[in-house]
């Protein structure tokens, strides 16, 4: 039922005069994609940066939460240049996105990032100023670190592997995976 | 003599830049281009080249490793860029950010050359006549020598004592530089 509805507006995109002309501008799409990509740098370097500091791998010599605060605003900045150009590759390519097993995943992976990083924050705050010029911070907001790491890694993976079409809709994959990317029978492929 | 000795790396970089400049406008180009080709068509058949070729999934989670990479080195140079532009932690030295940053830098570094030799085995005789590519490679090895052999010594000798204008000036070469880097990176994707 929500696999059909999302197919149905997935189409509806499709089908809009933008959608076609951004898929079909090999300029348009390709500096989109780059700006989504090249934005990396802004948001997960400089979260991966806030990460290290609290393994203690970098940055060692600044107060860990000064740091992170300092760094909040450029990498939110960076996350939301990430989100709208990640909105518009969808949009110049919606059935098949909407249908890709790694988007998906991905979006997941996001979910995972984002709870994570919520409970980071009340670690955070919670944690008291001892412990800010330490080499490492504690211990809960080490296993953050490491969550925060492996969610991001695995969503770049993921985003990357969006591009390659095994386990597309045209290829009948698994019925299971057929399920989760959500196939549906007779439909046109795209 | 003391003249060179204050002036090493100023004139270290000037003949750099004119001998890749020669080298450019000369015939020595195509023939080291020529010349490399064997280098590129070998490097297809090594266990990297086998690999990248034959295993999709794997090229393509190196490819995101990559990108990784891209992140951590992107993140140290933009906050030690950051701050020889004045845009953030102007209560601590350039020097001490540039402290910080320098391991995120390095093993960014590794992880981007690493992955990126593994990734060019795999379609090295495509990239090979690329000239995105050389590009890249080009803009790869200016912002290592920058990266090296003028802002780290710059910022790590007196940093206090230069004019504003110069850490700002470095700042934005740096980021014009690795901005070039990444973004001849994306572009050798789109030019297949």
């Amino acid at each position: 039922m929500l696999n059909e509805l999302i197919h149905q507006a997935a189409l509806w995109l499709d089908n809009t005069a933008a959608s076609t002309s951004m898929h079909e501008s090999f300029y348009v799409y390709n500096w989109v994609e780059t700006t989504h990509v090249l934005t990396l740098t802004l948001s997960l370097g400089l979260l991966l940066v806030i990460d290290l500091r609290m393994l203690g791998l970098a940055f060692t010599n600044l107060p860990a939460t000064r740091l992170a605060q300092r760094l909040q605003t450029p990498m939110f900045l960076g996350f939301a240049v990430m989100f709208i150009t990640g909105m518009a590759l969808f949009y110049a390519i919606p059935v098949r996105s909407s249908q890709s097993l790694w988007l998906r995943i991905k979006l997941l992976l996001l979910l995972a990032a984002l709870i994570n990083a919520l409970v980071f924050h009340r670690h955070l705050r919670n944690a008291g100023p001892d412990w800010n010029n330490a080499v490492k911070a504690p211990l809960s907001l080490r296993r953050g670190a490491w969550m925060s790491i492996g969610c991001w890694v695995g969503v770049v993976i993921c985003g990357r592997l969006i591009a390659y079409d095994w386990f597309d809709c045209s290829k009948n994959p698994a019925p299971l995976i057929s399920a989760f990317v959500g196939c549906i029978n007779g439909q046109e492929q795209f | 003599m003391s003249l060179l000795t204050a002036y090493t790396r100023t004139l270290m970089t000037v003949a750099v830049i004119a001998i890749t400049t020669v080298f450019a406008l000369s015939d020595l180009r195509i023939a080291s281009w020529e010349a490399l080709e064997a280098v590129f068509a070998w490097s297809e058949t090594t266990v990297f080249g086998y690999i990248g070729k034959t295993w999709g999934a794997a090229f393509a989670i190196v490819e995101a490793l990559h990108l990784v990479g891209l992140a951590v080195l992107g993140g140290a140079v933009i906050i030690g860029d950051g701050r020889l532009l004045g845009l953030w932690f102007t209560d601590y030295s350039c020097a001490e950010i540039q402290r910080g940053a320098q391991r995120g830098f390095f093993w960014g570094l590794m992880l981007l050359l690493g992955t990126g030799l593994f990734m060019a085995c795999g379609v090295a005789m495509k990239i090979y006549y690329m000239p995105v590519f050389w590009y890249k490679m080009l803009a790869l090895g200016t912002g290592i020598l920058f990266a090296y052999c003028i802002r780290k010594p710059l910022l790590t000798t007196q940093p206090d004592q230069l004019n504003a204008w110069t850490l700002r000036l470095t700042g934005t070469a740096s980021l014009m530089i690795w901005f070039t880097v990444a973004a001849a990176g994306r572009w050798i994707g789109f030019s297949g």
